[in-house]
């Protein structure tokens, strides 16, 4: 799991959940993947992803020291920390772990690189 | 195993040097090289016996049989039944019955005598090059015929309710006929992409060869079926005879030597019984099956035939595409004879209403009634049904289904590539991932219930995750698109398959548009056949038919193990692959292409034209955009409000 996956995750659909985000996350097992860096790309997909999930999971993956905990202004001209940020969010590939609903403790186990967020018919 | 003949004289006939003056030395060598082949034929045809012996248990005969093995050559390598028999008739021997096995390269003779035989035997063994490529047939005398094939064709009783009058009208009522009803080319009919084997004319009604059926409201006003029929009418007025309603509708087809007709059932809801066909200019033998019966019918030139009752409904007709039919004679063995063209005239009557017969299988009527506590037990059971007729199958079929999706759908691919770079797209039911690297100027993220596909696109670098599409783990509106290609057709009562599109339409953001391609029930526009049906080779050459394959699947399900019998949890039918579907809800069967060859068999509901657009115009925070039909799925484009 690519953590701008992680950043879409939610817990919302267990009954009674009310925002479930963001997931409580815990890494066992992490590779990294190296991939293209595309300034552009990372500057324009900002707008679309959550900061503060975005900072909670640098904190996990041991990259905090290189990401504010609030998004700067100007960050097109910024381009060491985008290429930071396209490292934590495309290049960091958790292996094995798991994501824990905030609300209710449910626990979703990352395994082989796959979060499984498959509820049972009794908790929606 | 010993045999006979495989000494070789001198005075054998060499094929290389007869009729020209060679050395003593040259000669020898070639009866040497005579002495070889007989010895290469002897070790071809303990290899060919071996064969035989593990596929149907027919062992050699060491003594001369009435059974002949014909080895080395049959229908797998292109040999017919007709040049077999023509050349066990040059040996002398008389041949009573013919066995060919359906892609198998030997067959079997059964001759009238011992006699026979032998003359057959020493006739062809090693000699006859009746295979591909000029292969040889090696002969054996065998104890038996493997059990469990089909029996001859010929010595069996007419299909219950099948009538054939033999010289039914005279060589000039048979003229006038033909004048009649115009032979030759002019004023032919023919469709594109149904009739590539025969010429055919309607009179009365056409026949719509793409519904298989005629249109009541359309009657061909200019041309009724000609008065120079009406003659025949009452000959039919007999009481041994079963009650025959004047025909309103004829057609005529033009058969040349070596055009046939697939095996079909006269579209029940269409016509109703009996149905008339009147056989001119020619003999023909027509074959009625039903399951592993097989009746070969000889039609006599002049004769008529009256199909009714079972023979009408349970049981498929069709004509071979041969230049030369096989026939039995008096006595009892086969014998051979070319065609020459024929012209056949069917006359029907229009039933206007659904078919009240009681033969279920072949019954257009029958097969697309759905029962409401069908509907019922759909609703009730449909998450148990989703999770064993979709979850599990795809689970177990996950690597072979993988490897038959590759090629991104071009309107997919295009609706893709309409997002501005950056934008992030939920694939909702990704299967092996093929759309999340089509555009890569997105954030593509995909889901599936299926692990085994999850991992054929985890394994690919995607990125994916495991839900299911009614509870979607992605915050609302965060979005740009969304696309769920072939998915919700897998869920089984309408409120789910709404709310699997409500779900989509929540992780949308304001402005963000979401794709939908569902499984149509209807397999073709303007009557152009969608890829799925044009995938069906067998019945777009008309070598059968989709009634045919379909009688062909109800037995094969009959035979079917119990353990695959539980997977029918609710009773619905099962889909013949690569036909129309006759129902909205389905089992299509999954063949796996390992040895076992299981069938298994995933649920879908097929969607009727605008089910779609009118399941998204009940949410009201979106607006369909676009609906279109895209080979043989109904898709639709929609925007979040």
């Amino acid at each position: 799991m690519k953590l701008s996956t992680y950043n879409f995750l939610t817990s919302m659909a267990i009954k009674g959940v009310k925002v479930g985000y963001p997931l409580k996350l815990t890494i066992t097992k992490q590779n990294v993947v190296e991939s293209e860096f595309n300034p552009v790309f990372i500057e324009k997909l900002l707008p679309k992803l959550d900061w503060a999930a975005l900072y909670g999971a640098a904190q996990v993956a041991e990259c905090a020291e290189d990401i504010p905990p609030a998004q700067p202004d100007n960050i097109a001209d910024n381009e060491a920390l985008l290429q930071k940020l396209h490292h934590l969010l495309f290049e960091i590939d958790v292996l094995e772990g798991q994501l824990e609903c905030p609300e209710t403790g449910r626990v979703f186990p990352i395994t082989d690189g796959i979060p499984n967020m498959l509820l049972n018919e009794d908790e929606v | 195993i010993i045999l006979s003949d495989k000494h070789v004289s001198f005075s054998d006939v060499c094929t290389h040097c007869s009729g020209i003056f060679i050395p003593h030395s040259v000669s020898m060598q070639h009866v040497e090289q005579k002495v070889n082949k007989a010895k290469k034929a002897d070790k071809k045809q303990r290899r060919c016996l071996a064969i035989i012996k593990s596929d149907c248990n027919v062992c050699a005969s060491d003594v001369p049989t009435l059974y002949l093995a014909v080895l080395n050559v049959g229908l797998s390598n292109g040999l017919t039944e007709e040049t077999l028999l023509a050349t066990a008739a040059n040996t002398g021997g008389q041949v009573s019955q013919v066995l060919m096995l359906p892609s198998k390269s030997y067959c079997f003779l059964v001759c009238a005598s011992l006699k026979d035989a032998e003359l057959v035997y020493r006739g062809m063994h090693n000699l006859a090059t009746i295979g591909q490529q000029g292969a040889v047939a090696y002969l054996s005398y065998v104890t038996q015929l493997p059990k469990e094939t089909e029996e001859s064709g010929w010595q069996k009783q007419l299909p219950s309710g099948l009538i054939l009058l033999p010289n039914f009208i005279s060589v000039e009522e048979e003229a006038v006929l033909l004048n009649a009803v115009g032979d030759g080319d002019a004023g032919a009919v023919r469709t594109e992409d149904t009739l590539k084997h025969r010429h055919v004319k309607h009179f009365g009604y056409e026949f719509l060869y793409g519904s298989n059926n005629v249109d009541p409201m359309q009657p061909l006003l200019e041309q009724p079926i000609p008065s120079a029929c009406d003659f025949l009418w009452p000959r039919l007025d007999n009481t041994e005879l079963p009650k025959i309603l004047t025909p309103d509708q004829l057609t005529v087809n033009a058969y040349e030597p070596g055009q046939g007709i697939p095996p079909h059932v006269d579209t029940h809801s269409a016509f109703v019984g009996p149905i008339l066909s009147l056989s001119l200019q020619s003999d023909v033998v027509m074959d009625f099956r039903r399951n592993n019966e097989l009746v070969h019918v000889l039609l006599p030139r002049r004769s008529l035939l009256i199909m009714s009752g079972e023979s009408r409904y349970d049981w498929t007709h069709g004509i071979k595409p041969k230049h030369i039919d096989v026939l039995a004679t008096a006595s009892g063995s086969l014998t051979t004879q070319a065609r020459s063209k024929r012209t056949s005239l069917t006359f029907r009557r229009l039933r206007r209403g659904p078919c009240d017969c009681q033969f279920p299988t072949l019954c257009d009527t029958r097969q697309t009634a759905v029962p409401q506590a069908l509907t019922e037990a759909l609703a009730t059971h449909a998450s148990n049904l989703e999770q064993q007729n979709v979850h599990e199958v795809y689970d177990k079929i996950a690597d072979h289904f993988s490897d038959t999706r590759h090629t991104p759908w071009p309107q997919v691919a295009d609706f893709l590539n309409s997002f501005d770079a950056s934008s992030v797209v939920l694939d909702v039911g990704c299967g092996n991932g093929k759309y999340l690297g089509c555009n890569p100027q997105l954030l593509s993220i995909g889901c599936d219930r299926s692990m085994g596909l999850l991992g054929v696109s985890n394994g690919r670098g995607q990125s994916v995750f495991r839900c299911d599409c009614l509870q979607l783990p992605v915050r609302s509106a965060s979005m740009d698109g969304c696309i769920s290609i072939a998915v919700i057709h897998h869920l089984a009562s309408t409120e789910r398959r709404l709310a699997a599109i409500r779900e989509m339409a929540r992780v949308l953001r304001p402005g963000g548009r979401a794709l939908i391609y569902v499984w149509a029930k209807d397999q073709r526009k303007n009557d152009r056949k969608s890829a799925y049906l044009r995938q069906n080779k067998a019945v777009n050459k008309e070598r059968t038919t989709e009634q045919a394959q379909r009688q062909k699947l109800a037995q094969q399900l009959e035979g079917i193990e119990l353990e695959q019998q539980q997977q029918m949890q609710v009773p619905l039918p099962v889909h013949t692959n690569r036909t129309e579907f006759q129902q909205q809800d389905v089992y299509v069967p999954w063949k796996t292409k390992d040895e076992q060859r299981t069938t298994f068999l995933r649920y879908y509901h097929v969607f009727e034209e605008q089910e779609l657009e009118q399941l998204v115009s009940q949410l009201p925070e979106v607006v369909l955009l676009r609906s279109y039909y895209d080979q043989g799925n109904h898709c639709v484009i929609f925007e979040r409000k």
